[in-house]
């Protein structure tokens, strides 16, 4: 009988509240499009006002900079003075950080922005692009930078900054993922640390002499890491795997592209890899950066500002430490994919939107970039002026890897992407981890990947 | 909890002041409960339904941020959660974890509980330290667990190889897409076990000694004295603490997600990690909404089913 | 039979024993971790005992990383301010639905039951979209409010179970008195009913102290995060994990809720068992 009775009362307070629902949401609505009015008002009243280059600011401004690494060591020191630098020289310009830890940090964009919040800048990995662009929440940069401005950028940045043929956002400074390596351990092991494998061949004849290898712990040497937890930027960087092998994964229409030798021979290559013990299982890129960082790993693939990781967990890494291009597998030559720390603006009225735009051209000055690329990330600078710069071009975390740039392609940007990439993560766990066989794995993967892709 | 009954009536008066007084408890029982509904209906109960009605639109971030209404789409994120074969192997996990965790969590908790009911010499302080890891922030707990694990360096690899007697060298519970929910569990048993034991030794306190003593002069083993006196008179206790346990691992988020993300190969993919990843990383709020909606569905039956089963056991 | 005793006396000692070895020796092997120093730690096979102790990491978790003490401040401040307010609410509330049974209780219990399951996941956007509407993104009002409303339902069905336990007489004594409602609720039933009320506070304590996902959604400025969102903040970030610091942090997160615990476990206890029984 109670139970009857609870079950009803318990449907009747879901019909209640659905009323309320109704009630409730509809308010929200309209409420919504009366900002959304008022918006437009003031941008209309702003746009006749405005003419110049040089925008007047009538009041003080406050930029809302979302950024997750102001409050991560490696980074911290950097980000404050930058805020202090410009602050100072902008007066009645306040940038106000607002952070997220890295891996929410997208997720937490969309939450505040959708919960009403303005952000004005966001700084964050090139493949949060297409989904802030397709949200609507950031704005295409051609709208506020000059096309003199933007052309002093590498026009191959500036590609990997598309969605769908318009670029979102502004690259501050940008790596393909490079192989670095341990000269203490290649000398070890009897090879010659200055010449590092180039194809995947030579490093799997080399391997086995690593693999030998012990710390003075007695611990054991891996030969070769590569990421392939379950987070987004492990999918790009088996993307990048998959470039190596000259293979594809999307096409430019954002479609999947996988029927090639190089997607097939890249997960062959990661299931031998861990059939043999060489790579570290499921790990991420800080496990990565934190097992050479203590000697631990020979080789591994990352983006060259992770450099900044390992050095945090051992500063002596940077006597050991050298990098080198991606490796080449199959009938690929070794391309990689750009990854770009990309700056990218929200659309809150003209004031903020300038206030922002000055904000970003400081961060790209020399005075402000070059000593953070030779310090603190180490990475390509956008600028093409600075690229001349002597601690770049000879740094020994850069410089073995300086040619891939060149031949780096850039992703293709879709708002599905990070779920893909979380995808891909999974089929190189199925060949791994879970021992499955690669042709029926692709197989499974590709029918998950359609589904994701159209979504 | 859930079967309260409120066996208080209002008060009996005589004559016409008792229609006013019934008013005026009305009256002032209303005001007393109406903050309180007023905060669970507007930040739990409307947000919920709010969600499971976006699993009926087609609903995404730009909805949002444009401020456009979501377009029904004839169930179309249902459909798709059952052709992408993701929705079932997270049904399974989702079940293989909470019960796996539930029935562990009895089973030890009423361990530790019996012993530490009996004359003990030291139980008061063991029932102190014992609580220790209940404190620890779930978070926290994650952190400490995955320090454990870790495949490289960690303890338990230490103490596999030691049992294993130098065999396995390469132990890695969240690695290995066989063990990785079994070292969740784990991290979620860790920090759920000293509540429940808690709970469970207090009951026990209520058990009568005469009764007790009067089956074992009847000759009753201590098994048939569990299953006939103490299980029985430990009721209610029970169905709190299993109900508890049932919503909170059914809910398990933060620890799934910081421990593995759902990997390695979907293996500890639970609703809670797959609706995340429909509304936060797919930014496909309808689809995610669709999942919680599944989620919370099945929440509800099996509470109520237990619920009934253990309204059902009290006869005998 | 003494040597059965016997034999059952030590199978009791070594459940106990494995059940504690699991239970606490990972906040044993977390200790002696932060004592370690950085590379003794990345040591295999591990030591378990520190080859050098050293109080490194905390001197630097003291000395340089000032934010994370304001972390735990807001911690106990958004903590604090939800029990008082959780304890508050589930009193008047608890007592009302324990004494005046009229229909709509029936409803009022099932929307609580339901209320207390729906995961946070679920009502995260909804939330968030509401604290907007009301200037609440951002404050540790609207995280309290948020957080004070994850609670209720459970503080509210738990303290009216402690109003179950008092006989109505009372009241009925004082009314007849000519005491009124209020002055009967607060100077008569919630002297009788201060278990409960202890035991409503510390639990919602804990329980808030634990959140991770209303403050991570929620808060924005650094300088407002409470702990968990804190520490996952500064150290699960992009680059790496410093593992040294995260069990030098999770000794310092754990002590203080730890001697709270013990200080008022004979209340919590009484009370959350107390609670349970009767509901």
């Amino acid at each position: 009988m109670s139970k009857m009775k609870k079950v009803l009362s318990l449907l009747l307070i879901f019909a209640l509240t659905v009323s309320l629902v109704g009630c409730g949401g509809a308010q929200k609505e309209e409420t919504k499009t009366d900002s959304a009015q008022t918006d437009e008002a003031q941008a209309t009243n702003e746009e006749t006002s405005e003419t110049s280059d040089n925008y007047e600011f009538t009041e003080p401004v406050t930029i809302k900079f979302a950024n997750y690494a102001v409050l991560e060591a490696g980074y911290d020191v950097f980000w404050n003075n930058a805020k202090k630098g410009f602050e100072e020289k902008y007066p009645d310009i306040t940038v106000e950080f607002m952070t997220a830890e890295y891996g929410q940090m997208l997720t937490q964009v969309v939450t505040w922005v959708g919960g009403g919040e303005k952000v004005d800048l966001v700084f964050g990995e090139a493949s949060w692009l297409p989904t802030l662009a397709d949200a609507g929440i950031i704005l295409p940069v051609t709208d506020t930078f000059s096309e003199d401005y933007l052309s002093q950028i590498y026009p191959s940045m500036m590609d990997a900054m598309k969605v769908y043929g318009i670029p979102y956002g502004v690259p501050m400074y940008a790596s393909p993922f490079i192989m670095f390596y341990n000269k203490d351990l290649f000398e070890q092991a009897g090879l010659d640390p200055n010449s590092p494998p180039t194809t995947v061949d030579e490093m799997m004849e080399m391997a086995p002499k690593l693999a030998a290898l012990k710390t003075a712990d007695g611990n054991q040497v891996y030969p070769f890491g590569m990421t392939t937890a379950s987070v987004g930027v492990s999918g790009s960087c088996l993307t990048s795997l998959v470039y190596g092998f000259g293979g594809s994964v999307l096409n430019a229409d954002g479609q999947l592209d996988i029927d090639n030798a190089g997607f097939t021979q890249t997960f062959e290559f990661l299931k031998e890899l861990d059939d043999k013990g060489y790579n570290p299982q499921v790990s991420k890129l800080k496990d990565l950066r934190n097992l050479f960082a203590l000697g631990q790993l020979a080789m591994y693939y990352d983006q060259s500002w992770g450099f900044n990781g390992v050095r945090s967990i051992n500063p002596e890494a940077a006597n050991f430490v050298a990098s080198a291009a991606p490796l080449a597998g199959g009938q690929g030559t070794g391309e990689s994919v750009i990854q770009a720390h990309t700056l990218m603006m929200g659309n809150n009225g003209e004031a903020q939107v300038e206030a922002t735009k000055l904000f970003i051209e400081y961060l790209l000055t020399e005075d402000v970039l070059v000593p953070y690329l030779e310090n603190v990330a180490p990475g390509y600078p956008s600028m093409m002026a600075l690229s001349e710069i002597q601690g770049i071009k000879e740094s020994p975390v850069l410089s073995g890897a300086l040619k891939s740039l060149d031949t780096a392609k850039s992703a293709t940007n879709i708002p599905t992407i990070n779920d893909f990439n979380l995808e891909l993560t999974a089929l190189s766990q199925a060949v791994t981890v879970n021992d499955k066989e690669v042709g029926q794995s692709i197989e499974e993967f590709k029918k998950v990947a359609e589904i994701i892709l159209s979504n | 909890m859930q079967n309260k009954s409120i066996t208080f009536g209002s008060h009996k008066t005589k004559g016409a002041p008792f229609l006013k007084r019934i008013t005026k408890d009305r009256l002032f029982a209303l005001s007393l409960l109406i903050p309180s509904i007023i905060v669970t209906v507007m930040f739990i109960l409307v947000p919920v339904l709010d969600s499971v009605i976006r699993s009926f639109q087609d609903y995404r971030i730009k909805n949002i941020i444009a401020g456009t209404p979501g377009q029904w789409n004839e169930f179309a994120n249902y459909m798709k959660l059952f052709s992408n074969n993701k929705l079932l192997p997270s049904i399974e996990t989702t079940f293989i974890f909470v019960g796996g965790v539930v029935l562990a969590q009895f089973i030890l908790g009423m361990a530790m509980a019996l012993v530490l009911n009996s004359n003990l010499k030291g139980a008061r302080f063991i029932r102190s330290i014992m609580m220790a890891p209940w404190i620890v922030p779930t978070i926290i707990s994650g952190l400490i667990w995955m320090w454990i694990y870790q495949p490289q360096y960690g303890l338990l690899k230490y103490v596999v190889e030691i049992f294993s007697f130098g065999k396995i060298t390469d132990f890695a519970m969240l690695n290995n897409p066989a063990t990785a929910l079994f070292g969740i569990a784990i991290a979620a048993l860790w920090k759920q076990i000293p509540l429940t034991a808690l709970l469970l030794v207090s009951g026990l306190a209520n058990v009568p000694d005469e009764t007790m003593e009067a089956a074992r002069v009847d000759g009753a083993n201590s098994v048939n004295r569990f299953f006939h006196i103490t299980i029985p008179y430990m009721k209610s206790i029970i169905k709190v603490t299993t109900s508890m346990a049932i919503i909170e691992n059914f809910k398990q988020f933060p620890l799934i997600w910081t421990m593995t993300g759902g990997g390695p190969n979907n293996s500890t993919s639970t609703l809670a990690i797959l609706s995340y990843r429909e509304a936060f990383v797919s930014n496909n709020l309808g689809s995610g909404a669709a999942v919680t909606t599944v989620w919370m569905l099945l929440m509800v039956v099996v509470v109520i089913l237990f619920n009934i089963i253990f309204k059902e056991t009290k006869m005998d | 039979m003494k040597k059965k005793q016997l034999i059952v006396n030590i199978i009791q000692y070594i459940v106990v024993a494995l059940i504690l070895l699991f239970l606490l020796f990972p906040l044993y092997w977390v200790l002696i971790t932060s004592f370690k120093e950085n590379m003794e730690a990345y040591k295999f096979p591990p030591t378990f005992f520190p080859q050098f102790p050293t109080p490194d990491a905390y001197i630097k978790l003291f000395t340089e990383d000032q934010y994370f003490f304001r972390y735990y401040m807001n911690n106990f401040i958004v903590s604090g301010a939800c029990a008082i307010l959780t304890t508050f609410m589930a009193i008047i509330s608890g007592y009302a639905l324990s004494r005046f049974n009229f229909k709509w209780n029936k409803w009022i219990i099932a929307a609580f039951t339901s209320a207390q399951m729906f995961p946070v996941v679920s009502r995260m956007i909804s939330l968030y979209g509401l604290m907007g509407d009301m200037n609440l993104i951002n404050t540790q009002l609207g995280l309290v409010l948020a957080l004070t409303a994850a609670m209720i339902p459970f503080s509210t069905m738990l303290m009216a179970s402690f109003f179950d336990s008092i006989p109505k007489v009372l009241e009925e004594a004082a009314f007849i008195d000519g005491a009124g409602r209020f002055k009967i609720l607060f100077s008569v039933i919630i002297p009788l009913v201060k278990p409960g009320i202890v035991a409503v506070g510390i639990y919602s304590l804990l329980m808030t102290w634990d959140d991770y996902l209303h403050a991570t959604t929620l808060i924005q400025t650094d300088s407002l995060r409470t702990l968990s969102a804190g520490v996952s903040v500064r150290y699960l970030g992009e680059l790496s994990y410093d593992w040294s610091l995260i069990n030098t942090i999770s000794v310092i997160g754990i002590i203080p809720m730890l001697l709270l615990f013990f200080f008022f476990q004979k209340h919590l206890v009484k009370g959350l068992v107390q609670g349970a029984v009767k509901g």
